[in-house]
């Protein structure tokens, strides 16, 4: 790409770079499926944060597909579907978590595994 | 480089190292011609005065005075936004959360500091930084608090993590007695937490 | 990979202590920061995923120590290195001369 200049920076940013793809993958998971983040620990770029890690959640809504976060750091575009998943505060923090809290995480579906 | 001595602020005093780096790397960038100074201007320009949470304010607000535009906005947020003319990087996939007397929603981003940026501009510091990124999924009412923000029992937290490409806004609650406003004084009520889900907009 | 930027859940931090009337920017080396990171991100050598992977290899008690634009130059420096467009010996040297010159100017 050119050297931005000053004359196409409003463009530039409003036009951003979108990470959704037009990829028309099957979706492996649906709304309202149980499923659990696998226990992955991958060296390299990853989006999956710890602490959903081995959990079990539900699948809140599906994005649609975005390029895959782990291999767009190792400069691929491999397209992938995105989740919502809710996790209850407590399945994530025992018993220090907050009753009838919980916590939306966006995680692709390489990162999770049907808990059926 | 007087600035060395004189930054005080707690979570932003740089190693004296840093302040030096920027200047080579701008200096070495300019010099190869890989930067053009006048679009470092324009970026900065961009993000200090003109787009900031005045633009988010104005989603909340038309989504308060006008239900088709609510529907669409939690819908399709990122169409909706961009019909008040708000979009690009950092808001190029939307969802609006709305919150209700039942739910309340508040978001973070635990891995870096995801923020959507055509509506709220760029994040505040303790958006970005180690506690509330610690904190908001593991102890959100007690980060609320903290905030002022005090929620009855009742009211169910959800937190949104935003891990991927996906860039959240909350709609708070409209608050009482406000409706003879307009939607510019709606506006004036919406402020940047309330968006965040860290606090609630003001009262009239 | 797992590190210090996976912080979800951490305990210690302390009080989140928001700034009341917070400037966009603190200093102005945080301006020259964001902006050269943005511009350098619009010549396209590299993504976002990529950026973030570099601020994320940031030695995780130094990532703890430093603010979030520091992180940012951190994985700016580092981009530019593996790619290529500088060398870490210029970066060195253009630092020093700097340097030099500021401290020259002190003294006058």
């Amino acid at each position: 790409m050119p050297v931005l200049k000053a004359d196409n920076v409003a463009a530039v940013l409003r036009k951003g770079a979108s990470a959704r793809l037009a990829d028309p993958l099957p979706a492996r998971f649906a709304v309202g499926q149980t499923v659990h983040a696998l226990n992955i620990n991958p060296p390299t770029h990853t989006r999956i944060p710890r602490y959903v890690r081995g959990r079990r959640g539900v699948v809140h809504s599906d994005h649609g597909v975005f390029t895959f976060a782990d291999a767009h750091a190792r400069g691929e575009t491999v397209p992938e579907r995105l989740y919502s998943v809710r996790f209850s505060s407590e399945e994530l923090w025992g018993p220090q978590g907050s009753p009838g809290g919980s916590v939306y995480v966006d995680l692709f579906e390489s990162y999770l595994a049907s808990a059926t | 480089m007087n600035e060395l001595p004189m930054s005080h602020h707690k979570h932003n005093d740089p190693l004296p190292e840093t302040v030096l780096r920027v200047k080579a790397l701008e200096s070495l960038l300019v010099e190869k011609g890989l930067v053009d100074p006048a679009a470092l201007d324009a970026l900065i320009d961009t993000y200090e005065t003109k787009v900031g949470p005045r633009n988010g304010a104005r989603v909340v607000a038309r989504a308060w005075a006008d239900p088709a535009y609510r529907e669409r906005l939690l819908s399709d947020a990122s169409a909706a936004i961009a019909e008040l003319g708000f979009s690009g990087r950092q808001g190029e996939d939307m969802v609006v959360l709305e919150n209700t007397p039942q739910v309340h929603n508040m978001v973070v981003c635990t891995l870096c500091s995801c923020y959507p940026w055509p509506v709220l501009g760029l994040p505040p510091v303790w958006y970005k930084s180690a506690p509330y990124r610690a904190r908001a999924v593991a102890e959100p009412r007690a980060v609320l608090e903290e905030f002022g923000c005090s929620l009855p029992e009742d009211v169910e937290v959800r937190v949104w993590d935003s891990t991927a490409e996906v860039r959240y806004l909350v709609l708070p609650m409209r608050p009482r007695g406000t409706d003879a406003l307009n939607q510019a004084q709606l506006a004036e009520l919406v402020t940047r937490d309330s968006m965040i889900g860290t606090a609630l907009p003001r009262s009239p | 990979m797992n590190g210090a930027h996976d912080l979800g859940g951490m305990h210690g931090f302390g009080a989140i202590s928001p700034e009341p009337d917070e400037p966009v920017f603190h200093a102005d080396w945080e301006r020259r920061a964001f902006a050269i990171t943005l511009a350098m991100g619009a010549y396209g050598r590299w993504n976002l995923d990529m950026s973030r992977y570099a601020r994320e290899r940031m030695e995780p008690a130094e990532y703890l120590r430093t603010s979030y634009y520091e992180h940012w130059i951190h994985g700016l420096q580092l981009l530019l290195i593996e790619q290529g467009l500088l060398s870490a010996a210029e970066i060195e040297a253009r630092m020093q001369r700097i340097a030099a010159e500021t401290d020259a100017g002190a003294e006058s």
